[in-house]
């Protein structure tokens, strides 16, 4: 399963390279022209019967982690977050350092805290590598070692923000047998740290539209009231009508909920707006580019380890793959 | 100014990315005064006139179509509805106002399980404890993705104008305005009326692409600091014209167009005045940044209570700014 490797691939913002090789791999049968530029977006196209209005569709390769600011001859890293993650989930975690040094992310023990709560952070985390010190340096990337399983309907692991997004673009690629125009597929690079790959492929296509296949927040914890939610897991792909950065485009936005409707495709609408994707950059470069945006809920996103339903997954395939052929967005 | 035409346009429904009635309307107004417009791919309405002076420039003044708002993210069973803003809302500008869904209209409340915590969300109050409830239908027509706008009746009396959206329906009818006295342009004249500046400054990073401007100007509204105990670091005075901006939290403006804007004031006896904002943003953000930049400054409307459902400025500050771009369209621009 092409989201069973990409989610065990390596890849921060910046380090995607492992992930970029192994979608080529992927899709080289069905793509003539592919692309790579000097940020790491990998750009596939694939003509479509029309070629007077182009489409892209971008899935970023990225995923957040942390990078090594420091290295301590005690056998201790301090490090820094690449993207967005929260310091109090990293207790405890097992990491890699580079590609072969192994660590687990310390803090004080419960032992010695005594009254005194004092809340994980980056300045007092560290990471203990022992003699493999030697071994890292300022820079290295460091990575959740979270291995993907199946788990009744849901799918654990990291990175599903978003190779699940890549995994449904492949899939789009391998199974759609004709696109109605001109198709780029975008596997953009750093969406983690700013949207910025996403700037340069976007920069650098001359297309009418964009849709952005995303991993996004659930939320849905059970201590929260269900009408504080983002989106919830198991009820469909979330089609998004505005998040930070960019209103969504309407026709784009009306186009996938009636497509949604008339497959009989489950689909929610994602509630909460914070949190962006490409398509805030995909709108402000050049002369423009409007983009719709469908999202796969991600229970722990930006965490070790998250959490999809399969379910989800399957019907956001569908959902796009539907959108795509039905060529509603061409009028 | 035409009354009319801003009353119009301040009773459109258009908060950020729902723009398409304000753009409607514009084009209505301006397409039998302009030499061409077109709309781009993400809404913004670009209209053009040609200059026929031997060393003309291209002029571009900007207005954003779009206002505050809120969009849905919940309905219950009851059809009660969970918003979340769309630009810049202050939670309690709303409890106990009404709003517009393009139509229907609901009020919001504050949920109050106890006197305690009615207190204490009405002192931390925040969109997550407010809730709207859908009154003139049975709420069927909402849908989470819906947008809405503040319920409130533009008013004028004299000089004065109380309404939502002044921010920034005076500066499109402001627009619209100089089409209708500009006479034989020297330079050519772009116009620009932008979507999404409130959440975003979306449409004002794209629309100069094409158009390459020598020079633009961001026409909108600013802080006024002329209320009972007002921002003391501020100096914009309602009805003392408009202003002229120097610095925002978003900009600088280019010294060149801050030069040619006073200068041009100056030269032509009206009256104006000098802005720096230690906060907020314009269109002026997006559009010096556009491909190998653009010289970017912005012309102010002084406006009181912007961002709550009653703004309040004065037709006069309106009226001077329209006779400054006029010049500015009419005469040889030199730096």
């Amino acid at each position: 399963m092409y989201i069973e490797t990409l989610s065990n691939l390596y890849g921060i913002s910046g380090f995607e390279d492992e992930v970029v090789e192994y979608i080529k791999k992927s899709i080289s049968n069905r793509v003539m022209d592919l692309k790579e530029d000097f940020i790491k977006n990998l750009i596939a196209f694939i003509p479509g019967k029309i070629h007077d209005f182009k489409l892209a569709i971008f899935a970023h390769t990225d995923e957040v982690g942390l990078m090594i600011t420091r290295v301590n001859d005690d056998g201790t890293l301090k490090f820094s977050p690449v993207g967005g993650v929260d310091p109090r989930v990293l207790v405890g975690k097992r990491v890699k350092i580079g590609k072969e040094v192994e660590g687990v992310i310390g803090f004080k023990p419960i032992h010695l805290q005594h009254s005194e709560k004092v809340s994980p952070s980056f300045d007092n985390l560290s990471i203990f590598v022992g003699e493999n010190y030697k071994k890292v340096t300022v820079g290295d990337p460091v990575h959740f070692t979270t291995k993907f399983e199946e788990s009744g309907d849901f799918y654990v692991g990291k990175a599903f923000d978003d190779r699940a997004g890549c995994a449904v673009l492949i899939d789009m690629i391998q199974s759609v047998s004709e696109f109605p125009c001109d198709t780029y597929f975008v596997f953009a690079s750093q969406e983690e740290v700013g949207l910025r790959g996403s700037g340069v492929a976007i920069a650098n296509l001359n297309v009418d539209a964009a849709l952005v296949v995303e991993g996004t927040t659930a939320g849905d914890n059970p201590e929260l009231e269900s009408e504080h939610w983002s989106t919830h897991v198991g009820n469909g792909p979330a089609i998004v009508s505005v998040h930070s950065g960019y209103v969504v485009d309407k026709s784009m936005f009306e186009n996938l909920v009636k497509i949604a409707s008339e497959n009989s495709i489950p689909f929610q609408i994602k509630r909460r707006t914070a949190g962006g994707t490409d398509a805030a950059r995909i709108a402000r470069v050049g002369r423009g580019t409007p983009a719709g945006v469908v999202a796969i809920p991600s229970r722990y996103i930006h965490s070790p380890v998250s959490v999809i339903s399969k379910s989800d997954f399957h019907h956001t395939s569908e959902l796009l793959k539907a959108f795509i052929e039905s060529g509603v967005f061409l009028s | 100014m035409n009354v009319d035409v801003l009353k119009s346009l301040l009773e459109t429904f258009g908060p950020s990315g729902r723009e398409e009635k304000v753009r409607d309307k514009i084009v209505e107004l301006i397409k039998n005064l302009v030499d061409g417009y077109r709309v781009d791919k993400l809404g913004n309405l670009i209209a053009w006139k040609n200059g026929t002076g031997p060393n003309k420039k291209r002029v571009l003044f900007d207005a954003h179509m779009d206002q505050i708002g809120v969009v849905v993210t919940y309905k219950d069973e009851n059809d009660f509805l969970r918003v979340e803003p769309v630009g810049g809302i202050t939670p309690q500008v709303i409890y106990g106002m009404r709003l517009n869904f393009d139509g229907t209209i609901g009020v919001v409340g504050v949920e109050r399980e106890t006197s305690k915590a009615y207190k204490e969300n009405l002192k931390n109050l925040d969109f997550d404890k407010m809730f709207v409830d859908i009154v003139t239908s049975n709420g069927s027509n909402i849908e989470v993705g819906s947008f809405g706008v503040y319920d409130a009746k533009p008013i004028f009396a004299e000089k004065k104008v109380m309404s939502p959206a002044l921010d920034d329906r005076i500066g499109c009818a402001m627009l619209v305005e100089l089409l209708n006295v500009v006479d034989n342009p020297y330079n050519d004249l772009y116009l620009a009326f932008s979507v999404q500046e409130e959440h975003s400054l979306a449409g004002a990073s794209v629309e100069a692409f094409d158009i390459k401007p020598d020079i633009a100007v961001a026409v909108d509204v600013t802080a006024s600091a002329d209320t009972p105990k007002a921002d003391k670091r501020t100096s914009m005075i309602m009805g003392k014209g408009p202003a002229i901006k120097v610095m925002d939290s978003l900009s600088v403006s280019n010294v060149k167009v801050v030069e040619l804007l006073k200068r041009t004031a100056e030269n032509n006896n009206l009256r104006y005045q000098m802005e720096v904002l230690h906060m907020g943003g314009t269109d002026a953000f997006g559009i010096e940044r556009t491909a190998e930049g653009v010289l970017t400054g912005a012309l102010s409307i002084p406006t009181r209570y912007i961002h709550t459902p009653s703004e309040v400025c004065n037709l006069e500050d309106a009226n001077e700014g329209v006779k400054l771009m006029k010049i500015l369209i009419e005469e040889e621009i030199t730096f």
